[in-house]
Order: C-alpha cells, then structure tokens, then sequence
C-alpha cells in the first residue's frame, strides 16, 4: 500500500523540475519567535526532538518548532524537498539512497543509535520460540518479514546472517509493516521477522525468541536514523540552521542523559501501552553521527546492490 | 404545527400507517439481528482463542475503549479534521460536476469531444494520486481535499451525464412548442429529469469521499482519524485501532442515513421515492 522510499524518491525527482521549490523561510521580526516545521513520524526515536520543544532547547534559540506527523515517512522526504518541512527524520539509508537518487539531501544531525548491546537493542529478528532456527545463519532458505524492501532492514540482517557464517544471498525477504509483524510471526504466516520498538517489546513479552541484533552485527555504534534538510534550504537560512543543528544536539544530550524524561514524553504523542513504555529498550541518543558506522553500512549497501557504487558521504554527513 | 405535518403527505398518507404495520416492521428487526449476530461473534471469535485476543481484541473491549476516547477532545478534533476534509471536497466536487456536467453533457459535440478523455481519467485511482498531492501540498489540507475531490467528481459528473441524455424527447419538444427559453427549459425539464441521478452520484460519492478523506490521512499523515489510526498502530494500541475503525463505521452510517434523508426529502415527487413510501 505504502509507495516505496524508491519510488516516492524517483517521482520526487521527476517532478522537482515541474514544482519549483517555493520558498518557505519566513522573515523573522525582531523579538519575535521563527517558525520551523519538522516532518516527524510518531515513533520511539524522535522522543528527543519533542523534549527540545518542550524544555525549550528550540525557543530558547528564537525557533518555534511545529512538528508535523507524516505517518509512514511516505510524506516525509517529498516534504523536505518541496519545502513544507523545514528539516525532517529519516533512516540513514533512505537518506543515502535519496542522496545517490539525485536529492540534495544533507544530515544535520543524529537521530537514533543502536543501544549497542547484543540481545538486548531496539530493533532484533525474532522467531517463534519453538522454532528450530537457533542463529541468523539458520534464517537461510526462509522469510524474514521486515518494514521496508532495499532498506536498512534487510541490509543489516543480511550483515548478521554474514556475521554469523550464512549466506545472505539464501536469505528472502518481504515487506511488512512493523505493527502487523508480531501477529504475523504469532500465527505463522512468516519464519522470522525484523521489528523494532515498541513491537520488539511486545513479541518478547509474547514468549517468542530473539536470535539477532542486526543494527548491533552491523556496528556497534550504528546510527540508524538522522535529521536532515536539503541543500536549498539550508543555504538560504544559513544561521537559523546552525541554530537547529545546536538545538538538535541539545534535545539528544538531554535525552541521552534522562532516559526517564523520554519514556515520559512518549506517554504524550504515542499511543504505546504504558508498561510497554516503562520496559521497552529505548535507542542512544549521541549527538554525533558516527561516520564510520555510516561507512560500514553504506558499503554492506554497495554489497548487496543497493547501490551501483560507493556513495559520496561527505556530500550528506555534517 | 404537529397537524400541518400530519396533513402534509396527502392522499397516500392517509393509508401509509396501515401498509407500513404490515411490511416496515421486518426491515428494522433483522437489521438489529444482523448487528447483534456480528457482535456477538466479534465477541467469541477472540474469547474462544479462534484468533489470538493480543492482536483481536473482543468487541466489549474495542467498545469500552471508542467510550473512553469519544470524552476526550482530541477524539473529536480528529472526526472534525476528517469531516471537514470530506464536506469540503465533496462539496467542491458537486458543483464542478453539476455545473460541467450540464454544460458539457447539452452540447453533443462538446460530450462527444470529452468522452474519451474523461473514460481515460476516470478510471484511475485516487489513491495512485497520493505522491503527487504530497508532492504539491504536503501534508497540507489540500492533499487530503485533491484525493476526495477526484475520487468523487467522476462519480457524481457520470451521473449527470446520464441525467442530462434521459431528457424525454417529448417534453423536451413540448417545451420548445410551449416557447420556453433554453434556462427555462433546463430548469423544467432537464433538472427534474437530471436529479435522480445527480442524488444516486451523491450518494455513492458520499461513502467514496469519506473513505478517501481517511485514506489520505491514513497514508499521508494530514490530521485526522487515518492519522490517529496510524498512531494508534504505531504505539501497538491494537484496540484503539478497532476503536477508530468503528468510529469510521458509524460515521458512515450516520453519513449515508442522512444523504438517504436528503435524497427522499429533495426527490419527495418522484416515483421511486413515492413508490417506496406506498409499497
């Protein structure tokens, strides 16, 4: 149902030409706040962009942030790019596949990273209990269901089939939707699925087995997700974009250091059970993109054939 | 005033009690039946384990849930964004297809011209249409108004053309020898001619337009229920997704009740409407 990152990008640039980017930067009265619109979707990881507003990291720097929910992240780039967001969330390899599609897309900052700890991330491959797969090497020959085709779902349970000693190449793959996934796997529909919070949570409290931390095999400090702008818009407002970009590293560091405060603010804007949220295993927040674990899964990219050759990273990254 | 009402459906009225003791009473009945059979197995379908209850929950607790939600008020701000979407876009629908379907529909050449365009458009998809709208507007209003105004124009402009080429040649000729002028021809013999059919477009765009106002908002992200839908799924909130999902049902009821009572109210002379009341 949902068009596919792919081609949501390739419309985009079809039509980027047709629709020129109308300028949306409005001009700031002395004293008076700016207003930023950010394209975010309800999830876990932009836990820290809502504390900012609320602990006024954002209004402290004269931003009044407005952040706009695009659901599935299907609004979110063409946002970014025709200019009703001002700056967005998105995982690193859409924005990367973007970025070699041809959109001048450049991170301003990290989103989420990998809690770092095998067995115990946000994201993992989960089978049913009794199932006879012990390791991801054992995923070879069956279907692991994941969000997004040619994404970072696949790229990186691919790396933990590699890490393990399997062949990912005998690895398939199908498109689901992370809230459908625990059902799915519960009734066996699908021999493993890749999920992450809150339905990670949701499927261990089912019982059900975890055999893999893929964004973990893939590397240890893998920043998932970023925030980022394009080109265009960032060169216009120079100033007010280094004033998000602090704003940004401001709202991580605070979530980063109160783990509380972001299990509280998720009660406000997601509908997740609250004994879900008191248990979930929640991301990092570094306000720095590691690069090299950037590095790392842009070339699992190339490998798999994401990508026809090695992307120009220093074109997205800060 | 009670006598006036009661006087106002004249001779047929007087005998119309009687006749609907003897047939209306079956129509209700079952419907209540109906409802109360799907509930009842909503109920035991989860209870009994036949689906897991984790991802299905049973009816009382989807109901006890939609309770809660409809006392707060971002429950209604969200059936509001949705129904403005819907008014707004059918409305604009509606009277671009009447005033084009009128024009385009009494010059031959100029339908004959437009049809294959128009068998080309209609076609498609609304919702093939999203990555364009949020191309153009985001996850403006105006997306949400783009999908429902195309969804529903086709319907209701088909219609109308229809209408517009049932005009009884007779009374049209009739009214030519009577010296009506060409407005006061569309206005006496067209319009009556061309209004059931414009109320049977109305009444499908009605239901389309709703579920393409949610449908935007579901895949879009605009506010409203499809948004909150998706929240809800987001958060793993599995009964209040059944939650909203109901809530979407009952609007559609009470959407398609009053469009029922509007077209019975506007096609009061007509035979079919005049025919269900006395059968």
């Amino acid at each position: 149902m949902r068009p596919s990152t792919a081609l949501l990008a390739a419309a985009t640039t079809a039509l980027l030409a047709a629709t020129a980017c109308s300028p949306s930067g409005e001009e700031p009265a002395e004293g008076e706040l700016i207003t930023v619109t950010a394209g975010v979707i309800p999830i876990v990881d932009v836990a820290p962009v809502h504390l900012g507003v609320e602990q006024g990291f954002f209004s402290d720097r004269g931003i009044d942030l407005r952040l706009e929910a695009g659901s599935g992240g299907a609004a979110i780039v063409p946002g970014v790019v025709n200019g009703e967001f001002d700056f967005a969330f998105s995982n690193v390899a859409s924005l990367i596949v973007a970025r070699e599609q041809g959109l001048p897309l450049v991170a301003l900052g990290n989103g989420a990273t990998s809690a770092g700890e095998q067995g115990a991330d946000f994201g993992g491959v989960f089978v049913l209990d009794d199932s006879d797969v012990t390791g991801a090497a054992d995923l070879e020959g069956l279907t692991v269901a994941i969000n997004n085709l040619n994404n970072i779902g696949d790229t990186t349970v691919r790396q933990s089939v590699r890490v393990d000693g399997g062949d990912p190449g005998e690895v398939d793959f199908v498109e689901l939707p992370f809230p459908d996934m625990p059902a799915a796997l519960e009734t066996g529909q699908i021999d493993a699925v890749w999920a992450v919070e809150p339905f990670a949570s949701v499927i261990r409290e089912a019982g059900h087995r975890e055999i893999a931390s893929n964004f973990v095999d893939t590397h240890p400090d893998l920043s998932v997700a970023a925030y980022f702008t394009s080109e265009d818009r960032s060169a216009r407002d120079p100033e007010l974009f280094e004033d998000i970009t602090a704003a940004l590293a401001e709202s991580l560091t605070y979530a980063e250091a109160n783990p509380d405060e972001v299990r509280r603010i998720l009660g406000t804007y997601t509908e997740i059970d609250e004994q879900v949220i008191e248990r979930m295993v929640l991301p990092r927040f570094p306000e720095e993109i590691d690069e090299e674990s950037v590095r790392t899964l842009a070339d699992l990219m190339v490998t798999d054939g994401l990508l026809d050759s090695e992307p120009d990273l220093d074109a997205l990254l800060p | 005033m009670s006598t006036a009402t009661a006087q106002a459906p004249t001779p047929g009225g007087v005998r119309r009690p009687g006749v609907r003791a003897r047939t209306a009473p079956d129509r209700p009945l079952l419907g209540t039946l109906g409802i109360l059979a799907l509930l009842l197995s909503w109920e035991a379908v989860p209870r009994l384990g036949i689906v897991p209850e984790r991802y299905f929950p049973p009816v009382s607790e989807v109901l006890t849930t939609l309770v809660e939600r409809a006392g707060t008020a971002p429950f209604w701000e969200a059936v509001g964004h949705t129904l403005y979407g819907w008014a707004l876009g059918l409305a604009i629908a509606f009277a671009a297809a009447v005033l084009l379907g009128f024009v385009l529909g009494s010059t031959p050449r100029v339908r004959a011209f437009t049809t294959s365009t128009v068998d080309f458009l209609r076609p498609i998809p609304s919702v093939a249409l999203i990555p364009l709208a949020v191309l153009m507007y985001g996850t403006d209003i105006r997306s949400t108004l783009l999908l429902v105004i195309y969804a529903c124009f086709w319907l209701i402009y088909i219609q109308v053309l229809y209408g517009v080429a049932d005009v009884d040649p007779v009374a049209e000729q009739t009214a030519r020898s009577y010296g009506l002028g060409r407005l006061s021809r569309i206005r006496h013999v067209v319009w009556p001619t061309t209004l059931p059919y414009l109320m049977t477009g109305l009444r499908l765009a009605a239901a389309v337009g709703l579920i393409l106002s949610i449908t935007a908002q579901l895949i879009i992200g605009s506010p409203g229920i499809g948004q909150q839908i998706t929240n809800a799924q987001q958060g793993g909130a599995v009964a209040l997704v059944y939650a909203w999902i109901v809530a979407t049902g009952i609007l559609g009821v009470v959407i398609n009740i009053g469009v029922r009572a509007l077209e019975r109210r506007v096609l009061r002379w007509h035979t079919s409407v005049r025919g269900e009341a006395a059968a």
